[in-house]
């Protein structure tokens, strides 16, 4: 199957500043692709290219097979801007049908029956929408066309927790649909419950592309057993995978990278009375990518003197 | 009717309401001092107004004749104010239709959706030539009327002739101020523009009939082929019309090709 999203060196510059340089990034139908990075990575940037909103310095991309300059190629896609701006008199609901007339048609029945879903109030001028409901809108907006491909930046900010959780399983049923979502972070955290691969850009550059639950492999995970009876320290010494090892008496704590398998075997040998895992903590390892990339840009800062 | 265009309508139609009662209440006022004026030819009877300074007389148009009908019509009504205030309403219009979205972000949205971006540009002027034209029938109606009732003698078609040319030119600012903002994306400037523009090609003008330094300067100004004709004493200046009309429609072909290679929200 052809990729939804495909690129090849695509750069961006401002002027002199860059936005986005040399990206190849593809995006597999059917996933959910989280794309992140602290602010001014060029997350918005990417995504402004890719719905045509800005024009890149140089590269191609296509998406959903086309080029984004087709405007028939657009109807296929739901965007929610990182920046939604609604304003004036103009209540939410004939925005809505607005919105969804041009793209082709969306009944009544399914923009109220998101709105229920997320609790929003379309009664209201859009001009005196809380930043919450605004995003509200800008979901709906996104969502109810029932688009191929999702291009969502920044989604949960300003939404209510209970709010967050709707959503992620809106995203999870388009999922479930067969249809793509690309949607953008600055927090791991707000994408790794639904995400199949995060990519993280920092500094106009892509960095990384990574399944989550490769990266749910590699991370590190802290763990902690406690046994009937004191264990020897040289039953659990050497073992692959095993780090930072702390033998005390019946306790055992050491961090794991990886696979628990070597550790959890050792320990069968013992009777285990209580036995803790933490969740590995994804954020780690994503700051690992940073600090990496940092290191190697004052490598390159340092050898450029 | 497009959804773009009658989407604009709707957004626009308060300030539609708006202006047409200002350029309504603008007549009314004027010409319900029109009797008190044709009455006191010794106050603004032309040697009156022969005491004015010369330059002073150019700059408003001229002031031959305030005391009749036709007189006070072209020199009060449809000289300097009518147009201004045609030209400020059809230049906000214009602003609406990129720049002013653009600036406060709701044209993102806009622009990704399965529109022609040239096509978004064309629909946004659709919308400025009917909203502009339903101001201008609206107050074309209250003057015919008004100047009727003020028995000022003046025939439907050339108060016809003078509101077409007032549109026309109206036009061509809006469309100016559409193309500025297209191209650039900036309000303030496209203002910036349409001021100069219509208040210098107003100056340029006027002026330029006695200064024979500036005369040449008159060919380029818009408001020569709206007053160059005299409507109101003429009718229609068929030729001087299309020129409007060609000008405004060069300018939407360049707010239509700038506005479809740029970065939008940059
Ligand atoms: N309109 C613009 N003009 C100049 N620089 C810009 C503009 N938009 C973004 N940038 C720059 O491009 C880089 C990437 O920005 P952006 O794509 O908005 O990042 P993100 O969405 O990841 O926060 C930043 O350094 C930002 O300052
Ligand atoms: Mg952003």
């Amino acid at each position: 199957m052809t990729a939804v999203v495909e690129t090849e060196g695509l750069t961006k510059f401002y002027g002199k500043r860059r936005g986005l340089e040399d990206l190849d990034l593809e995006i597999r139908p059917g996933e959910v692709f989280g794309y992140l990075g602290p602010n001014g990575a060029g997350k918005t940037t990417t995504i402004r290219l890719l719905l045509d909103v800005i024009r890149p310095t140089r590269g191609r991309m296509s998406v959903l097979g086309a080029e984004p300059r087709d405007p028939a190629v657009r109807s296929r896609i739901g965007y929610l801007p990182g920046e939604l701006a609604l304003e004036g008199n103009e209540k939410a609901r004939d925005y809505l049908a607005f919105l969804g007339g041009v793209r082709g048609g969306v009944s009544k029945d399914r923009i109220s029956a998101l709105a229920e879903r997320l609790d929003a109030d379309l009664s209201v001028p859009m001009g005196k929408l809380s930043k919450g409901n605004k995003q509200k809108v800008g979901l709906i907006q996104a969502f109810m066309h029932e688009p191929e491909f999702l291009i969502l930046d920044e989604p949960t900010g300003g939404l209510d927790p209970l709010v967050q959780q709707e959503f992620l399983a809106m995203v999870r049923e388009v999922r479930a649909g067969g249809r793509t979502v690309l949607m953008s972070s600055h927090v791991l955290a707000e994408v790794e419950d639904v995400a199949d691969r995060v990519g993280i850009v920092r500094g106009g550059r892509l960095v990384a592309v990574e399944d989550v639950t490769a990266l749910r492999e590699k991370a590190v995970r802290r763990m902690e057993l406690h046994f009937e009876t004191p264990v020897p320290r040289e039953a659990f010494e050497d073992l692959p995978g095993v780090r930072d090892l702390r033998v005390e008496g019946a306790s055992v704590r050491c961090t794991i990278d990886g696979r628990p398998d070597a550790l959890i075997k050792a320990a069968a040998r013992f009777t285990v009375v209580h036995l803790v895992s933490a969740e590995p903590d994804l954020e780690e390892i994503f700051l690992t990518y940073y600090s990496e990339n940092e290191e190697q840009e004052g490598r390159h800062a340092r050898a450029g003197v | 009717m497009p959804a773009l265009v009658s989407k604009s309508l709707r957004d626009y139609r308060r300030s539609l309401i708006r202006w047409t009662i200002g350029i309504g209440a603008f007549f009314t006022l004027y010409l319900s001092f029109y009797p008190n004026i044709s009455e006191n030819q010794e106050i603004y009877g032309p040697q009156a107004l022969a005491k004015f300074p010369g330059a002073m007389r150019d700059l408003m148009g001229g002031m031959e004749d305030f005391t009749s009908g036709i007189g006070y019509l072209s020199s009060v009504v449809y000289q300097l104010f009518g147009p201004m205030l045609f030209i400020a309403c059809a230049m906000i219009l214009g602003n609406r239709a990129i720049a002013q979205p653009e600036e406060s972000g709701t044209l993102e949205l806009t622009v990704t959706l399965p529109v022609d971006r040239r096509r978004l540009v064309f629909e946004r002027f659709v919308a400025l030539v009917l909203g502009l034209l339903a101001v201008t029938v609206a107050t074309f109606l209250l003057a015919w009327a008004l100047s009727a009732v003020a028995d000022m003698g003046v025939a439907f078609g050339r108060i016809l002739a003078a509101h077409t040319g007032v549109f026309l030119l109206a036009l061509l600012c809006g469309t100016l101020s559409l193309a500025v903002g297209a191209a650039t994306g900036h309000k303030g400037l496209a203002m910036a523009v349409v001021g100069v523009v219509a208040v210098g090609g107003y100056i340029v003008e006027t002026m330029g009939k006695n200064v024979d330094w500036i005369s040449w300067l008159r060919w380029v100004s818009p408001f020569h082929y709206y007053l160059d004709g005299e409507p109101l004493y003429q009718g229609f200046p068929v030729g001087n019309y299309l020129v409007l009309a060609g000008a405004t429609v060069v300018l939407l072909l360049t707010a239509i090709l700038a506005f479809d290679r740029r970065d939008v929200g940059v």
